[in-house]
């Protein structure tokens, strides 16, 4: 006789049992009377759990009703509120994925300036820094035409370099947290709104 | 097929969600019977499975944008259903059944002690399903009041289908050790 199918019983008394499954617990069941005993147990508390009754509840309509008056006033969501309510969530998580990004770009681009610099990207550099070839800083064009020289050039050589680097990223980030905290301040004010429109409610 | 119920249940629920009340208090009228049996079976208890059911079909109202007309309402409602009666008994530290006079004794026939040893028994078994574990218990009441498929419990529970298998087959495991051992004993009292 084939192993005992008990794990089986269950499903096949649900009648959710297909095809070969079904084929097999039927054929144990012809030949095995451990399994029909199991199964004839399981029967037993189906019966036994329909034994007992439900109570009499309140009328469906009545329960409509009483949902019906403690239903919250405002609408629910329409699809294009929806949508909008998406995009508002969609903000924050767009602000973020912005700032890594230019964050990631900014490190990128001053790893591979400091590698240039170290002469590690010789090969590469050329079509790399393309674009930086066509920028020449104003220090030295007045240094060359004799304006500026010794110390007061390197001193605005740099501020310019500072500025040329850094400002950017500065304004970027300022951009961004500003953007983000002006969608918490406008999230809180909603909030507030909200909480406040329940308590009216209530 | 599409079943004219099903039509009808669809444009209720579009009506619904565009804000009707009318609409939505028709679907509560169509689920609130299976509403409060899931419920019931679940806790036991008329009252709290009452004030359940009115505080599922308050979320269900709420969360109406979210619900996908294509999937079925029934399974939705009784997932919400389910975790409603699951945070009363939560909330409520378990809830036994302390008003076996609500079940219906409807049978005239049976004398006294068999009314009583009846009234036992009944009271074993329900004790026995809120005894279960909460997620066990939740499948057996689906399959075995609601008369739902385990791919349709899998869809209310939001659990795969294996799941379902295992919790049911353990579930039936819990009750009949322990409503074996009890009846035999309640049998052996009436002796």
């Amino acid at each position: 006789m084939s192993k005992h199918m008990t794990e089986w019983l269950n499903a096949y008394l649900d009648g959710e049992l297909r095809g070969l499954r079904l084929h097999d617990v039927e054929a144990h069941l012809e030949e095995c009377r451990a399994c029909q005993e199991e199964l004839q147990s399981l029967r037993g508390l189906s019966v036994l759990l329909q034994e007992v009754p439900v109570p009499g509840f309140i009328s469906p309509e009545r329960l409509a009703a009483q949902v019906n008056l403690r239903l919250p006033h405002q609408q629910t969501a329409t699809p294009r509120k929806r949508i909008l309510e998406i995009g508002w969530w969609m903000i924050p998580v767009g602000l973020l994925a912005t700032w890594i990004f230019i964050n990631t770009s900014f490190l990128v681009s001053d790893i591979l300036s400091a590698a240039s610099n170290l002469g590690l990207l010789t090969s590469i550099s050329d079509w790399l820094f393309i674009s930086s070839s066509g920028e020449a800083y104003w220090s030295s064009t007045l240094g060359q035409f004799g304006f500026l020289s010794g110390n007061s050039l390197d001193w605005i050589a740099s501020t310019e370099a500072f500025t040329r680097t850094s400002i950017p990223q500065i304004t970027f980030q300022a951009s961004i947290a500003l953007l983000y905290l002006s969608w918490i301040a406008i999230w809180w004010v909603r909030r507030r709104h909200q909480v406040h429109g329940k308590l009216l409610e209530g | 097929m599409t079943t004219p119920t099903a039509i009808n249940e669809t444009e209720l629920v579009t009506r619904a969600q565009n804000g009707e009340r009318n609409a939505f208090s028709e679907l509560v009228c169509i689920h609130a019977q299976g509403v409060l049996n899931v419920i019931y079976r679940m806790c036991g208890d008329v009252h709290i499975a009452e004030d359940a059911a009115q505080e599922t079909f308050i979320q269900a109202w709420s969360h109406l944008s979210s619900y996908q007309p294509q999937t079925s309402l029934r399974n939705w409602l009784y997932r919400i259903a389910v975790n409603a009666a699951t945070d009363i008994l939560r909330k409520e530290k378990r809830i036994l059944p302390n008003a076996l006079e609500d079940l219906q004794l409807k049978d005239p026939q049976p004398g006294p002690e068999a009314l009583f040893f009846q009234q036992e028994r009944t009271s074993l078994v329900q004790k026995a399903v809120l005894s279960l574990p909460d997620a066990c218990r939740a499948v057996l009441v689906l399959r075995e009041y609601e008369g739902m498929s385990y791919h349709e419990i899998a869809d209310a529970l939001d659990i795969p289908v294996g799941t379902v298998m295992s919790r049911l087959n353990y579930a039936r495991s819990l009750l009949r050790n322990r409503l074996e051992r009890q009846l035999l004993r309640v049998e052996a009292e009436n002796v």
